[in-house]
């Protein structure tokens, strides 16, 4: 039961209450940079959930099974040179950044074909989306979540499985798509208004986007509320 | 410990990289997909401007239904004839005589001529202000807030005494004017010569109406359909059959513009609307203040 609802609770907070755009600020360039239109924007949304969600459960696996101390495969490499007690002990966290760029660059290159050679009207409907979220910062750092959740945790217990990973992502990527489909909606509606000189184009998208931010704030508490709620205290 | 970390780290990275080459090469050979050649070269043929005057999205849908779906190749408004030729020699078709489509405004009243103005304070805009009633008098006419101007990527139509005009040196033809325009006015229209006759009104109100709304609308007179048959007028309105339109019908047309009451026939295209300063206009390169003609040198009498 209760990690059902761990489970349940990543994914109410990667959605909304610790939403990647409005609470961390991660991922503003596309943000910004593709809301001018609700459909745009959805597609948008989509193309960064489906490779949040490949990306996440690639770097999981990556870092469970090599980063972290004590993880298998370079604890079986390790044993080679080093005595048991300190291959244990050999962290390659420190390769996090550009191992997960790697992956991600990787994955996203490998889909792209995939689905160009079977899914053509998917494919038609990313179009310029999918190579650009390559480099997407929410994606990136949906990863660096996940790692901080496997490494350098104390108890034993609390290290996150590829379930939890994989809410995470997923969900993180539906957060980002209610912010930037809002978003859209929002400024298809600021086309009509009168705008000040000094604050039209970028100035008024911002703004938007920090009154957003705050509106999203009114989430914060209800993952510890739910939690009560659900276990019973 | 460290040198066993530190080759670890290189042997990782290393390993990914040869894992995901390998993994990319076999995907890249696997899922081929097949591509016409000639996209490639039908889209370094276009002028990649992604305008949209072709009627698809951008180059490259274009450059895609020319090949795979037989579109015809002299579509494309900005890149015009010679555009259309090197289509055709990468498609192996002939090309007809490629017409280029250029925006006719059809409202001729300045801000003068207009009459029944109220005042109007809301947005600038002509698609807000078409909601509004009374901002004038005429319910067809240019709005003038330049909803066309501000759509316009080449900098080609502009608002004038507070009437839309074409600026047909800059015009490439996209129509996005025509697209923005709340009241319609603004037709694309085939132009055989650099300049054709246009009807320069859009009110299909009643002549006695017309008078009461603007200083220079039609009247729905008849007088160019009683001289011409190219003229068709209906609802009180004079439009101009271009399908028939040719240059040896001009002696007619010219006749028929002369005897427009309110000169509403005219000739748009090249060297109308706006026309554009050229190099060899006898203009000095720097304006330099004439000191002279500033000295006051009133005599103060009395």
């Amino acid at each position: 039961m209760t990690y059902i609802t761990d489970i349940f609770l990543i994914a109410i907070s990667a959605a909304l209450i610790n939403n990647f755009v409005l609470y961390y600020f991660v991922g503003i360039c596309p943000f910004i940079g593709v809301s001018r239109n609700v459909d745009i924007a959805f597609g948008m949304g989509f193309a960064v959930t489906f490779v949040m969600t490949i990306a996440g459960s690639i770097s999981w696996a990556i870092t469970t099974l090599v980063l972290v101390p004590g993880a298998p495969f370079t604890r079986f490499i390790a044993g080679f040179f080093l005595d048991p007690g300190q291959a244990v002990q050999i962290d390659l966290t420190t390769l996090s950044y550009i191992v997960y760029i790697f992956a991600i660059a990787s994955s996203v290159q490998f889909v792209e074909m995939y689905i160009r050679k079977f899914f053509p009207s998917l494919y038609k409907s990313f179009g310029v989306f999918l190579p650009l979220i390559t480099t997407n910062c929410a994606i990136l750092f949906a990863c660096l979540t996940i790692m901080s959740h496997v490494a350098g945790v104390e108890n034993p217990a609390d290290v996150w499985g590829l379930s939890k990973a994989l809410a995470l992502s997923f969900f993180g990527g539906v957060g980002f798509t209610i912010a930037i489909v809002i978003m859209a909606g929002i400024r298809e509606e600021l086309d009509f208004c009168d705008v000040p000189e000094c604050l039209q184009g970028a100035a008024i998208t911002l703004i938007v986007a920090g009154i957003l931010a705050m509106a999203f704030m009114g989430f914060t508490g209800v993952d510890s509320g739910l939690r009560v709620a659900l276990t019973g205290g | 410990m460290v040198m066993v970390t530190v080759g670890l780290a290189a042997g990782t990275m290393i390993l990914m990289a040869v894992l995901f080459t390998f993994i990319l090469g076999w995907a890249n050979r696997a899922f081929h997909v097949e591509i016409d050649p000639r996209i490639g070269k039908v889209i370094a043929a276009l002028p990649g401007v992604n305008c949209g005057g072709c009627g698809f999205v951008g180059c490259g849908e274009y450059a895609e239904a020319i090949v795979l779906e037989n579109t015809p190749v002299n579509k494309c408004t900005v890149g015009g004839m010679s555009c259309a030729l090197a289509l055709g020699d990468i498609m192996g078709v002939r090309v007809d005589v490629s017409v280029s489509l250029r925006p006719i405004v059809h409202c001729g009243a300045r801000t003068v001529d207009r009459l029944g103005r109220s005042e109007y304070r809301g947005e600038m805009m002509c698609r807000t202000a078409n909601l509004v009633a009374d901002v004038q008098g005429c319910t067809y006419g240019c709005l003038g807030f330049g909803d066309c101007e501000r759509e316009c990527d080449y900098d080609a139509i502009h608002v004038i005494d507070g009437l839309a005009t074409v600026d047909y040196g800059a015009c490439v033809g996209c129509g996005a004017c025509a697209r923005v325009c709340p009241r319609n006015i603004i037709t694309i229209t085939p132009f055989r010569s650099n300049r054709i006759l246009a009807v320069i009104c859009s009110n299909h109100d009643a002549g006695k109406d017309v008078t009461k709304v603007c200083k220079v609308g039609c009247l729905g007179c008849r007088a160019c359909s009683r001289i011409s048959n190219l003229f068709v007028v209906e609802n009180n309105l004079s439009t101009l059959n271009y399908a028939e339109y040719t240059e040896d019908r001009m002696t007619e047309l010219v006749a028929a513009s002369k005897r427009c009451p309110r000169h509403r026939l005219q000739f748009v295209g090249e060297g109308t609307g706006i026309v554009p300063v050229t190099m060899d206009d006898d203009r000095p390169d720097v304006v330099r203040a004439d000191f002279k003609s500033t000295v006051d040198d009133t005599e103060w009498r009395g």
